[in-house]
């Protein structure tokens, strides 16, 4: 009993998860270990099966009927290996490097010269060139000075990086429902996570609860994912002192003690990050982002590494999944970010605790409001977005839209991504409010002021997509809406937007 | 020794479960200064379970099956450890902790509930359980501020720097054998008279305590459920002690307090309230504590002067908030909120508590209904109040109080939006007519609920 993982570690303060102690869904993607290579890339098994006749069996090679010796063999299975696997590239750019590298050692009888247990990996080659035509140093480190990412985002027209169908020339009521912003923006993971997941969907909670035991068990785990031969460590035993080079790595969750072998050092990480910086302002591609930024928090962590650069890392990664609207990856680093400021590490603690607060507001954790205010100091009461964050939360308490729409329309940082999340919602509150309370009814423009709306047209696609298109009337040249009809309808809506929120990753 | 071996012969001759927990309490009394020295004194380890054995069960008059009594000496054995840590502590011994005090109560805890499971101890010794449950939350809540005072961080294999996780490992620990305790209770087969389930509300209500204090409340709900899906095999609540029953009952209170859930926890903190001894001082001020917050979310009253005088505690809390409430005084409620500001939070009223400011505003927007003054009077008919009240006016009385310089003004749409919310809430009757900048209220009476206007 005493090994087991207590229910409240599981859930830690979710005290709307139901029943902790049967459906403690863990804050991460559950991933079966991986104990050998035919598991991983189910999407070729052709190639795995015949690891040791490896790809080549299809090539022009194989016309040749090459005996290939030990050390090619040894050198495809390298480029399989999970670990060694790179986001980045993916496994058929990587068999066609493969096949080249290959080729051309046969073509030019080098197949015997090659020192093959140090030839570069085809990945590793694939992305030095890569990284030859990206190498261009002319980017800034943007994500220190707390600023929104996208060239022209700041302040209000960061509104211009969001899937707006606002196409000028159809009216409002003609266009689709409004989507689901949270559902654009959340990543899903990677589509290998994605067949993974699927395939354990069945076995999940209990049985990789199940595992999850056995390999935290610790000094017995065994350390078979690893193709090289360094010895053991053990496990908890101080820090481990990383000697890759490589700037990129993928994320793999741990199975067992980490292997310096592929763990970067504190002066690589420096540079990853760098890297990282600059990709995500080139490529924006969030799910390779993702992911490189979850394998250096790993990175940190197994070499206990806590400082500045680690809240930096934390705070970048926090504001990239924020303005991706991705809040499960969010509040993992806004978790982390919690403790780390706690220890007074430097970074932007008044920032981020004002996110806190607008988060909690999302997902309507009164409790964890609750903690959240308390942690707020009168010192930190001073910081301008804290204050903000603070009155919007009183806004609401007391219903006061007005005040709460002037607030999101002033919005320091990135808070605006917050706040999209939930505007929708208390919109619709204040409609039910509004509604009851004015009689015969209120001109569309006095909705679009007081709710923060863009335009009038913005207006009346959100009241005919909540309601409907009878509640508008057009009286002497100003569109009007009826709220003696229109009470009841809003009051539905309102309470379909305010089901409790359930977030992936809540801890 | 001799002093609790005659304790426990005699408790359980008499088959009295209180004067058996007293065995158990691991403290020296003022009657006797040495009953834990001379018990740790008595013998060795030894000779310690023959010594247990002889001194607990040789003699006359105790009739107690074989297994029965081999658990009981394991327990003492237990005990003897623990005892022997806990007098190393007093003493400033230098290899004491409050951890290895923790451990060694741990492991008698064990010891006991291995005794209810495996020699079926009777239930009338479930005082026994209660008090070993009791100080091993004690202990582990020293254990765990030790091991703060001494601050190491581990690592272990995780993906992330900071796991926030040791700060109530002990509690943590201790919370599993207590809820060990409650399965012990709650799934207890033998016939209701001598079940063990009448202890299941009292485990509970320690078991609640354990999960506030290590801030997983959520925690409570799962054993609300087992509570209830056994409900039909328990004895209806009003049966089981009182003492068991105003707990069980402010904690149910408290949990749908947190959950906003004011109608709820209003009812069962009403129920505790009623039935809390009246010399009981320090539980019935917990009580209120969240039953005012409540009465005021619902039922939009406040506590009376006599009540709150008896609670200095609460007086201080609850009275300037009050007051101000009573008199529509905004700037002051806002200043009383921001005063108590730390507190509420950590007494976790804050969240209600703020929205006293409905009924402030509500009591001021009365006032100028009634300044208002009444219609042209009509021949023959009673006086009518003006119902139709511009909204400058509304926001002129918002103005009082305030210093009136250009950032605090307040501007018409704002006090629009306040009205509206009022009226939303039912705390106002009536409608706003925007072009026209006027507020119709409801005549007859009806224009502020609840009021008489």
């Amino acid at each position: 009993m005493s090994s087991s993982i207590p229910p409240w570690r599981a859930t830690a303060s979710a005290p709307s998860t139901a029943g902790a102690f049967t459906t403690a869904t863990p804050a991460y993607i559950p991933v079966q270990a991986r104990r050998s290579l035919n598991h991983h890339n189910k999407s070729n098994p052709s190639t795995l099966n015949g690891a040791y006749q490896p790809a080549m069996s299809t090539t022009d090679t194989a016309q040749t009927r090459v005996e290939f010796s030990p050390a090619i063999r040894t050198y495809v299975q390298r480029c399989f290996a999970p670990e060694n696997q790179i986001a980045s590239v993916s496994t058929a750019e990587m068999q066609e490097k493969l096949r080249e590298v290959i080729t051309n050692a046969a073509k030019n009888d080098r197949l015997n010269a090659i020192d093959w247990e140090r030839l570069q990996l085809p990945q590793i080659i694939i992305q030095n060139e890569r990284n030859k035509i990206l190498a261009n140093p002319s980017v800034s480190s943007w994500a220190m000075s707390g600023q929104p990412a996208s060239p022209g985002d700041a302040s209000r027209k960061r509104k211009s990086t969001e899937h707006q169908q606002t196409e000028p020339d159809s009216p409002p009521w003609r266009k689709t429902n409004n989507r689901n912003r949270f559902e654009d923006r959340v990543t899903y993971p990677t589509t290998e996570k994605k067949s993974r997941m699927a395939l354990d969907a069945s076995s999940k909670s209990k049985a990789n609860l199940e595992m999850r035991k056995k390999r935290f068990e610790g000094a017995g785990a065994t350390y078979g994912n690893s193709a090289t031969s360094s010895p053991q460590p053990e496990v908890d035993q101080g820090p481990v002192v990383g000697r890759c080079e490589k700037l990129e790595k993928n994320y793999f969750r741990l199975t067992s003690a980490p292997n310096p072998d592929t763990v970067r050092p504190l002066s690589v990480l420096k540079m990853t990050l760098d890297l990282l910086k600059k990709k995500w302002k080139k490529e924006g591609n969030y799910g390779y982002i993702c992911d490189q930024f979850k394998s250096l928090r790993q990175d940190l962590t197994v070499q206990h590494i806590r400082d500045e650069f680690t809240v930096s890392v934390y705070e970048i990664h926090a504001r990239i999944a924020l303005e991706k609207g991705d809040l499960g990856e969010y509040n993992q680093c806004q978790t982390q970010l919690r403790v780390l400021y706690s220890q007074q590490l430097g970074g932007h603690p008044t920032e981020f605790k004002a996110y806190r607060i607008l988060y909690f507001i999302y997902t309507r954790n009164w409790t964890a409001m609750n903690d959240a205010l308390a942690d707020v100091t009168a010192e930190d009461k001073k910081d301008p977005a804290v204050k903000h964050a603070l009155n919007v939360r009183s806004a609401l308490a007391l219903g006061n839209y007005h005040r709460f729409f002037m607030l999101y329309l002033d919005t320091p940082n990135m808070g605006a991504y917050l706040m999209d999340m939930f505007v929708d919602r208390e919109r619709l509150s204040a409609l039910a409010a509004i509604c009851r309370a004015y009689k015969p009814d209120v001109t569309i423009r006095f909705i679009t002021e007081e709710l923060g709306f863009e335009s009038d047209e913005q207006t009346a696609r959100f009241v005919i997509d909540h309601s409907s298109a009878e509640l508008l009337e057009e009286k002497s040249g100003t569109v009007r809406l009826l709220t003696g009809k229109a009470g009841g309808l809003f009051e539905q809506a309102k309470a379909e937007a305010h089901r409790v929120v359930d977030i992936k990753g809540q801890i | 020794m001799s002093t609790l071996a005659a304790e426990f012969r005699n408790a359980y001759i008499h088959g009295s479960g209180p004067a058996l927990a007293t065995v158990f309490t691991p403290i020296a009394t003022t009657n006797s200064p040495h009953r834990l020295s001379s018990f740790y004194d008595f013998t060795n380890a030894q000779y310690l379970t023959q010594d247990l054995a002889s001194s607990l069960f040789h003699g006359k008059g105790l009739k107690v099956s074989k297994a029965e009594q081999t658990a009981w000496v394991n327990v003492f054995a237990a005990y003897w450890e623990a005892v022997g840590e806990v007098l190393k502590f007093e003493d400033g011994h230098s290899e004491a902790s409050a951890a290895a005090i923790f451990k060694a109560w741990k492991k008698m805890a064990m010891a006991l509930n291995k005794g209810y499971t495996d020699a079926g101890f009777p239930a009338w010794t479930l005082p026994c359980m209660y008090t070993v449950g009791k100080f091993l939350r004690t202990f582990a809540i020293k254990a765990d501020n030790e091991a703060a005072s001494q601050s190491s961080t581990t690592f272990g294999v995780l993906d992330d720097v900071a796991a926030d996780v040791e700060k109530n490992a002990y509690l943590e620990d201790g919370a599993r054998i207590i809820n060990r305790m409650f399965t012990l209770c709650l799934t207890d087969r033998a016939p209701i008279e001598d079940s063990r389930k009448w202890g299941i509300y009292n485990i509970t209500s320690l078991l609640f305590k354990t999960y506030f204090k290590i801030n997983s409340v959520g925690l409570t709900k799962n054993l609300l459920r087992a509570i209830n899906a056994q409900s039909h095999e328990l004895p209806p609540l009003e049966s089981f002690p009182k003492s068991h029953i105003v707990t069980f009952e402010y904690y149910i209170g408290v949990i749908h307090f947190l959950d906003e859930n004011y109608t709820e926890a209003e009812k069962h903190l009403s129920t505790a309230w009623r039935m809390c001894h009246r010399q009981a001082i320090k539980n019935r001020e917990l009580i209120l504590m969240y039953l005012i917050p409540c009465h005021l979310v619902t039922t939009h009253t406040l506590p009376s002067k006599q009540l709150l005088a008896s609670f200095p505690q609460l007086e201080l809390f609850f009275r300037p908030l009050s007051n101000c409430i009573r008199k529509g005084d905004l700037v002051g409620f806002d200043a009383a909120m921001a005063a108590g500001e730390e507190e509420f939070v950590k007494r976790r009223i804050y969240l209600p508590l703020e929205r006293g400011r409905d009924i402030a505003l509500r009591n001021l927007f009365r006032k100028v209904f009634i300044a208002g003054g009444f219609e042209e009077p009509k021949e023959g008919q009673p006086p009518v109040r003006r119902s139709r009240i511009p909204v400058v006016e509304f926001a002129a009385a918002l103005r009082i109080g305030t210093h009136a310089t250009g950032r605090t003004r307040i501007d018409i749409d704002e006090v629009e939006c306040l009205l509206s919310n009022l009226i939303y809430k039912g705390l106002m009757k009536g409608y706003i007519a925007r072009e026209r900048g006027f507020v119709v209220l409801s005549k007859n009476n009806a224009a502020f609920p609840g009021t008489g206007v």
